[in-house]
């Protein structure tokens, strides 16, 4: 699986908000290729409330800490 | 019987004259409504200019002389712009309220929407324009000094622009200091054993630089901010909008069926009327309606007057720019439980426009169907109040 988003490296999407998040994951995966996956850093609310629940919806979900509040998030199609 | 308040701050065009005098002419007497509803319409700062403006002032005339209709302007404004005798003498319909005039204007405000709100605790202010740049956050104060007065709890939601009320040591050599006037009332209400429920949006607050991320801990903080006002989630802002309790804000209103929101949560309708990119507010009305219908409140969103910019053609973001594409958000979130999206078909003909293929699940609505979403006739205590912005 190969990061499409972006090439170098994962956006911060820290600062947005719950809702604002979903918006742009929502935009971002309605044009992911299949096979592929988006990478972003996140905070824990974002990864418990936003990125999580997308694991219901047949994406693949993972997460790693990389700092306090600072979670390295992909979301795979 | 259904009754609704509105209160109007900014400038009234004739264009919204027009739509809105339809949809008043609707909601009494043309088929939406088996009994009028009765309106209360409240005008201070800009708005009073449309009561002496030519292109206006016959669509007031029309509207003040309905009997379930009550327009009131507020006396101390018009004083200040010029336009007492103008409006004492061209305006015979509609109400003047001041001082000298039968009560305040904002008294007389509160003491409506608490008529309304039979039993509310408390009554808010949606604040979304900043100190002294606009002269809205001077009304804010005057609401909720009158919201205090009358024995309720005053509450502020400070979002966009408005979150700069939030910042510390504000000295202004000409204008009341809105951030002293904020926490006084604060202070005040909590003498009196009111809490007051101010907020900012802390998506707007970290924006302008109030709430900042500390590196050691990962998590924001405020920064350079007066007491009295918490940075909160959005999401915690827009809960108190389930609340039974009025809010209001520089546009926009509020219908009740009966007495109360009922057992109901109030639903809501933005209403989109700047275009999409140049400003904050069609970002900041869609945003806040999405967070709205997803926190659980059934939403409207209304593109209206220049927000049916928003809808036509085919936006694309540049590479370079950061920037949400309008048309995206909107795409994505239809399915959103709770959440609708409308268009004016009277503000598309007016420009000549139509909105893009790619967005067909926006309905069109007429004036008559504008006048079934802001008044919403149905059974006393079972249909839920409905909340209008003008963003």
């Amino acid at each position: 699986m190969s990061d499409v988003m972006d090439k170098h490296e994962p956006r911060d999407f820290t600062e947005l908000t719950c809702t604002n998040l979903m918006i742009k994951l929502k935009i971002l995966l309605s044009k992911l290729p299949t096979g592929n996956q988006v990478a972003f850093f996140a905070t824990r609310e974002q990864v418990d409330n936003t990125c999580a629940p997308f694991s219901g919806q047949g994406y693949q979900v993972s997460w790693k800490q990389e700092a306090e509040n600072r979670y390295l998030v992909r979301i795979g199609k | 019987m259904a009754s609704s308040t509105f209160l109007f701050c900014d400038s009234i065009y004739d264009e919204r004259m027009r739509w809105f005098r339809d949809i008043i002419l609707a909601s009494n007497g043309t088929g939406t409504s088996a009994e009028p509803v009765d309106i209360r319409i409240f005008l201070t700062g800009d708005a009073l200019f449309s009561l002496v403006d030519a292109r206006t002032r016959p669509a007031w005339n029309a509207v003040s002389a309905i009997p379930s209709v009550q327009v009131i302007a507020d006396a101390d404004e018009l004083q200040l712009q010029g336009l007492y005798d103008p409006v004492v003498s061209g305006c015979s319909h509609v109400l003047i309220s001041g001082a000298d005039h039968g009560g305040l204007f904002w008294e007389r405000l509160v003491a409506a929407l608490k008529d309304e709100w039979t039993g509310t605790k408390s009554a808010a202010f949606l604040l979304c324009n900043s100190p002294y740049m606009s002269r809205v956050p001077v009304y804010m104060l005057r609401f909720l000094s009158g919201v205090r007065s009358a024995g309720l709890s005053p509450e502020l939601y400070t979002y966009l622009d408005g979150v700069h009320t939030l910042h510390d040591g504000q000295r202004p050599s000409e204008f009341e200091n809105i951030g002293r006037g904020v926490a006084a009332l604060a202070d005040s209400a909590a003498l009196a054993g009111r809490d007051a429920w101010f907020a900012a949006c802390s998506r707007c607050a970290t924006a302008r630089g109030y709430y900042q991320m500390n590196p050691g801990t990962g998590f924001c903080e405020p920064a350079s901010c007066i007491q009295g006002i918490t940075i909160r989630p959005l999401k915690e802002i827009l809960a108190r909008f389930s609340g039974d309790h009025p809010i209001i804000s520089h546009g926009g209103g509020m219908t009740v069926h009966g007495k109360g929101a009922g057992a109901r949560i109030p639903h809501l309708a933005v209403f989109i009327t700047y275009p999409p990119y140049c400003t904050e507010w069609a970002f900041g009305g869609l945003s806040l309606a999405i967070a709205a219908a997803m926190g659980g409140i059934r939403t409207t969103v209304v593109f209206i007057e220049d927000g049916v910019y928003a809808l036509h053609g085919t936006h694309q973001v540049p590479g370079n720019d950061k920037i949400f594409n309008i048309q995206e958000m909107i795409a994505v979130t239809t399915d959103v439980e709770g959440l609708s999206y409308a268009v004016h078909v009277p503000s598309l003909a007016e420009r000549g426009i139509g909105i893009s293929g790619d967005l067909s699940l926006v309905r069109e609505v007429t004036n008559d169907e504008l006048a079934r979403i802001m008044f919403r006739p149905g059974l006393e205590g079972t249909t839920p109040a409905m909340r209008i912005i003008f963003f």
